[in-house]
């Protein structure tokens, strides 16, 4: 055997060795990313900032959510030392010096966890070298008082936050407020961590996507231990935070205010509507909160229960979701539904019979714009009668039936009985009840305009938002169309809504004769809201007061009052309803008219009036 | 004026420059792991990087002295310097263990590690008892010499415990096999036994490093297919060496059937012996590590699950593999750039050792692929530039020295540089001239100059 060739055979393994380890290394370092990866994810944090939520801005470019600077006091254990001075510690924070011990174990258990998806449990991997915030939300007038003591407490120190600040006290149902997000909100959108916020109600929650902004990334190497030793690759790959662009509203936050002022110690709410673009300039709802009080945790905690408990409902966003009976306002879309369909003519006359429905003492309707001047309830008893049964068919109940899909679509057009495709929060769309609604009652065709005639003065089965009612003023002051009722100004294109232009059924021709008996309703002496005639400004409006039951117990009638003005280049259209409180010209007409006088006049004429609705308490029933 | 020359001229200039470049980038290296901002200069001997530079120096120094010493003596005196190392290996087990080995004489950073220097001591004393003998005349009493030779500073190493210098010392194989020492005076005593068996010699026995490796091929292969139906006879699960076993025999009764069929009379009887031998030598081995492997201890049987990749733990048990393995992955095509290493600079310090053992790591991840194949192509150039000087010695004693020489090399290379690509266990050897630390540079640098001491006087040496 001959041994020299053994050489080779070692050569060639240590080459075999050699080639093998240079492919091996060419793979890994070449061809596979995993070990990239993984690298990334062992050496490097990635923070992520989030700037803070877009301001809004009213219709005048008043500021009317911004947001204020707060502070965390943040708590690094290991930098704590050994002689940490509890006591004087607890003392500069207004504690007990054992509440101390208490906030370390919880953020151990709280914040020092997080979810392992894998086990599907919750995990400890609390680091004392990791910074936890020990106090959350102190406000910058305490910061100032702690900041100077802070050297001497090793391992703390403040990081800026900022949250949310509405310079008003106002509109707190139109803006909602945020709170903290959900498990399923974090695992649904990749935005959102544990501890952020998110738009809870309201514009705020509307605009979630458009208020939040996009969040900036920083990449730190960091070593074993989890400390962070420099930027990676010297902050190449770094983003700034940036904060999303104004919104602008159409609202009139100096009217909300005199709106809210208007309804205190009242229960109800008013809209008013800029007819000619569908912008809500106020949206009051009585009673409301000061949306402050809803900002950050320890607040929440307080007050949210508060308000929730109240009996008042503070927190029921009433303009959009509570459907009342619209009472004798109906009768407007009646006339209009009546003259297109031909059954009424602008000069019809019926009796004011009272056999056939209660009504108070007024002169012959002679006329349509008379009959909206007295509010005839006999008059629209005839007229819906015409409409629903129109004798086109010989059978009285199929006739109702055809008669009363007909007047429903009509209606719809007029955007009642539907959700208004809008930014407004939480809409509901009130009730026009069609043949099926009835057939499910009273069985298929077993009921005629008799069984439902209730509907013919907005009493019975209909409901509407007092948002429809503020729309429906706008329609008339339009002569027929308008655009759905929203908040936003010129929304862009990746908004949740685009504004529609929408028509009514009714011809633009057939308006006159309504408007000008809404004219008479507020002007002429015999009018049913004479108490909301403004010197100088034509109003045209229609009262309604509307009979309701809790229960089957009577209450007192709800106030109701709709208007445009002025006349000949509608500015507002508005709607206010007061629960509870009588007839709808002693209340619900001077509000919507101090509303009216303030948005188009900036100042009150008839200060006597002003302080007769400010003085007066209706809602202790 | 022959005599002035002569030293320069016999001199082995591509393997001393081969040495000195090793050095230069892995003080490069140390520099950019340990950089330590206060002390900014590389000469701060408060830092490893001068800390190493004083290594260097020292080595250097010892290198030139040795280098001094006429090459007979190492041959005369390499039985006495033997017995003191094992003296110094038995002194080292009363020694407070540092990290939990009893491996480091002296005190605090100024130590040595008697292991490495038993290397060099036990390398000279087995080439000057295998260069004595008559290799074709080799009874069992010169065979158990050269192995006792070997075995008593390993066992004394195992005591440290040092596994890593342990598993080094099984090159004296690769040496003893490149010198055709041969095992079969023992394995015939057993062998002839036999009754109607008279063998002569035995293929196993001179053949042991290829068998090695058939067997370690097979032994992996056992635990790998150790849970897996191998389905080679449909219907019928076949698991682990049970499979192998099964297949071993199919390919042996192919073999024989294949050989009855072509072969000569005489191939066909010794084929069929060496068939059979190896059917029972390789099922043996099979069924042994299958059988050894289920009775392990749980955290031995952990390792050996983890580095075959049967089982992930990367942030627990394998956590010092994976942040390597991450760092060099990491490194790309050309590298992040010198002092940019992210994973594995001390002050991140995911790679653990990473300026001893696993130096490999912020290496590649500073210069990436293009980095490794210079540094590989530089180990590979420097090993086989070591055996070609083993090949053109006159004397077996300076080949002998020179193959070991040249299989430390190629040890501590591929288990290191494999520990760091995840081809070989984690075992703590460092990366020669490379890691920082002053024991391995010391003895790779004596080693080293007594073989191009013994290499610049070959020709003085007779056969």
């Amino acid at each position: 055997m001959n041994v020299e060739n053994r050489r080779y055979v070692i050569i060639s393994f240590i080459l075999f060795v050699g080639i093998i380890y240079l492919s091996r290394l060419f793979y890994m370092q070449v061809l596979d990313d995993s070990w990239s990866e993984r690298a990334h994810q062992i050496s490097e944090k990635r923070t992520e900032v989030t700037p803070p939520r877009a301001i809004i801005y009213d219709r005048n470019g008043l500021k009317i959510v911004g947001n204020k600077t707060y502070f965390n006091l943040m708590v690094i254990e290991e930098k704590m030392g050994d002689d940490f001075d509890t006591i004087g510690f607890a003392k500069l924070i207004g504690w007990e010096p054992r509440m101390i011990t208490e906030r370390f174990l919880e953020i151990v258990k709280g914040e020092g966890t997080y979810y392992n998806k894998y086990v599907g449990k919750k995990e400890s991997n609390y680091q004392k070298t990791r910074p936890y915030p020990f106090l959350k939300e102190i406000t910058k007038e305490e910061m100032v008082r702690i900041a100077p003591f802070l050297d001497s407490y090793p391992g703390f120190y403040e990081e800026e936050t900022s949250m949310r600040y509405y310079p008003f006290p106002n509109g707190a149902n139109i803006l909602g407020y945020l709170s903290e997000v959900n498990q399923e909100e974090v695992s649904k959108d990749k935005f959102y961590k544990p501890s952020y916020n998110i738009g809870r109600a309201g514009i705020e929650r509307i605009y979630e996507k458009q208020l939040r902004g996009s969040k900036g990334v920083h990449y730190i190497v960091r070593s074993a231990m989890n400390n962070e030793v420099k930027q990676y690759e010297n902050g190449r790959y770094d983003t700034l935070a940036k904060p999303a662009d104004p919104i602008h509203l159409g609202l009139d936050m100096v009217l909300q205010a005199y709106g809210e002022t208007l309804m205190k110690n009242k229960k109800g709410c008013i809209v008013a509507i800029e007819p000619k673009t569908g912008e809500i300039l106020s949206m009051v709802s009585a009673p409301s909160y000061d949306p402050n009080i809803l900002v950050g945790r320890k607040s929440v905690s307080q007050f949210y229960p508060e308000l929730l408990n109240n009996p008042d409902k503070p927190l029921y966003p009433r303009p959009t979701q509570a459907e009342y009976p619209p009472g004798s306002i109906f009768k407007l879309v009646q006339s209009l539904i009546g003259l297109q369909e031909g059954v009424l003519q602008e000069n019809t006359s019926f009796p004011c019979n009272k056999a056939l429905v209660g009504c108070h003492s007024h002169p012959i309707p002679s006329s349509v714009a008379k009959a909206v001047k007295f509010s005839c309830n006999p008059y629209y008893y005839y007229a819906v009668k015409k409409i629903i049964e129109q004798k086109k068919y010989a059978n009285r109940f199929e006739d109702a039936e055809d008669g009363l899909n007909v007047w429903n679509q009509y209606m719809k057009s007029f955007g009642l009985g539907e959700k208004l495709n809008s930014d407004v929060y939480g809409l509901r769309a009130g009730l026009i009840p069609n043949s099926a609604y009835y057939d499910k009652w009273y069985g298929h065709r077993g009921w005629a305009f008799s069984t439902i005639r209730s509907i013919a003065i907005g009493q019975g089965e209909v409901k509407l938002t007092p948002l429809h009612m503020a729309n429906l003023a706008a329609i008339i002051a339009n002569k027929g169309w308008y655009y759905d009722p929203h908040f936003i100004k010129s929304p862009k294109k990746d908004f949740p809504i685009q504004i529609k232009k929408n028509q009514t059924m009714v011809e633009s021709k057939h308006f006159p004769p309504v408007i000008d008996g809404m004219w008479r309703v507020v002007n002429e002496s015999g009018g049913t809201a004479g108490l909301a005639k403004i010197n100088g400004i034509d109003v045209c409006g229609k009262t309604g007061t509307v009979e309701n039951y809790k229960g089957s117990v009577k209450q007192k009638n709800h106030s109701v009052f709709i208007a445009f003005a002025p006349m000949d280049n509608p500015k507002i259209a508005i709607a206010v309803f007061v629960e509870n409180a009588g007839f709808g010209g002693t209340w619900a007409a001077p509000i919507a008219s101090l509303m009216i006088e303030k948005y188009l006049n900036k100042k009150i004429s008839n200060p006597a009036k002003e302080k007769r609705v400010l003085n007066a308490v209706l809602n202790n029933n | 004026m022959r005599k002035t020359n002569s030293l320069i001229n016999n001199l082995d200039w591509p393997l001393l420059i081969g040495f000195l470049t090793l050095i230069c980038f892995g003080l490069m290296t140390i520099y950019s792991v340990a950089f330590n901002e206060e002390n900014p200069s590389i000469f701060s001997f408060s830092e490893k990087y001068g800390k190493q530079i004083i290594w260097i120096f020292l080595s250097l120094f010892f290198g030139g002295l040795v280098f001094l010493v006429d090459s007979d003596v190492y041959k005369k005196f390499a039985l006495p310097i033997y017995l003191v190392t094992l003296g110094l290996l038995v002194l080292v087990l009363f020694m407070p263990p540092i990290n939990g080995a009893r491996a480091w004489l002296g005190v605090g950073s100024m130590g040595i590690q008697p292991a490495e220097f038993a290397k060099i001591t036990t390398a000279l004393l087995l080439a000057k008892y295998v260069s004595d003998l008559n290799l074709k005349l080799l009874s069992s009493y010169n065979v158990l010499i050269a192995l006792i030779i070997i075995v008593i500073p390993m066992g004394l190493i195992l005591l440290q415990p040092d596994a890593g210098t342990f598993v080094i010392f099984t090159a004296f194989f690769f040496v003893l096999y490149r010198e055709g020492l041969t095992f079969d005076p023992f394995i015939l005593k057993f062998i002839n036994l036999l009754p109607k068996v008279k063998y002569k010699q035995t293929w196993i026995g001179s053949h042991f490093i290829p068998i090695l490796f058939v067997l370690v091929f097979l032994s992996i292969l056992t635990i790998l297919l150790g849970h897996k139906n191998l389905g080679i006879i449909p219907g019928l699960p076949l698991y682990g060496s049970f499979g192998i076993i099964v297949s071993l025999f199919l390919i042996s009764v192919a073999g024989i059937l294949f050989i009855q069929r072509f072969g000569t009379k005489r191939e066909k009887i010794k084929v069929r012996i060496i068939i059979v031998l190896s059917f029972i030598v390789g099922s043996a081995c099979s069924y042994f590590v299958e059988y050894s492997f289920v009775h392990l201890a749980d955290h031995q049987k952990d390792r050996i699950e983890l580095f075959l990749g049967l089982k992930e733990d990367p942030n627990g048990k394998d956590y010092n593999r994976n942040r390597a393995m991450a760092a060099v992955g990491s490194g790309g095509f050309s590298g992040k750039g010198y002092k940019n290493a992210s994973v594995s600079s001390v002050k991140t310090n995911h790679v653990p050792e990473s300026e001893t053992d696993f130096i490999f790591c912020p290496f590649a991840e500073e210069w990436g692929f293009l980095g490794g194949v210079v540094l590989l192509t530089i180990y590979l150039f420097i090993i086989i530039r070591i055996l070609v000087i083993a090949e053109r010695q006159r004397s077996s004693f300076n080949r002998i020295y020179a193959y070991s020489v040249g299989m430390f090399f190629f040890y501590h290379f591929s288990i290191n540089i494999g520990m760091n690509i995840g081809f070989a266990p984690v075992i703590g050897i460092p990366l020669p001239f490379f890691s920082y630390g002053g024991s391995s540079m010391m003895s790779f640098s004596i080693m080293v100059f007594i073989l191009l001491k013994l290499d610049s006087q070959r020709r003085h040496v007779l056969r």
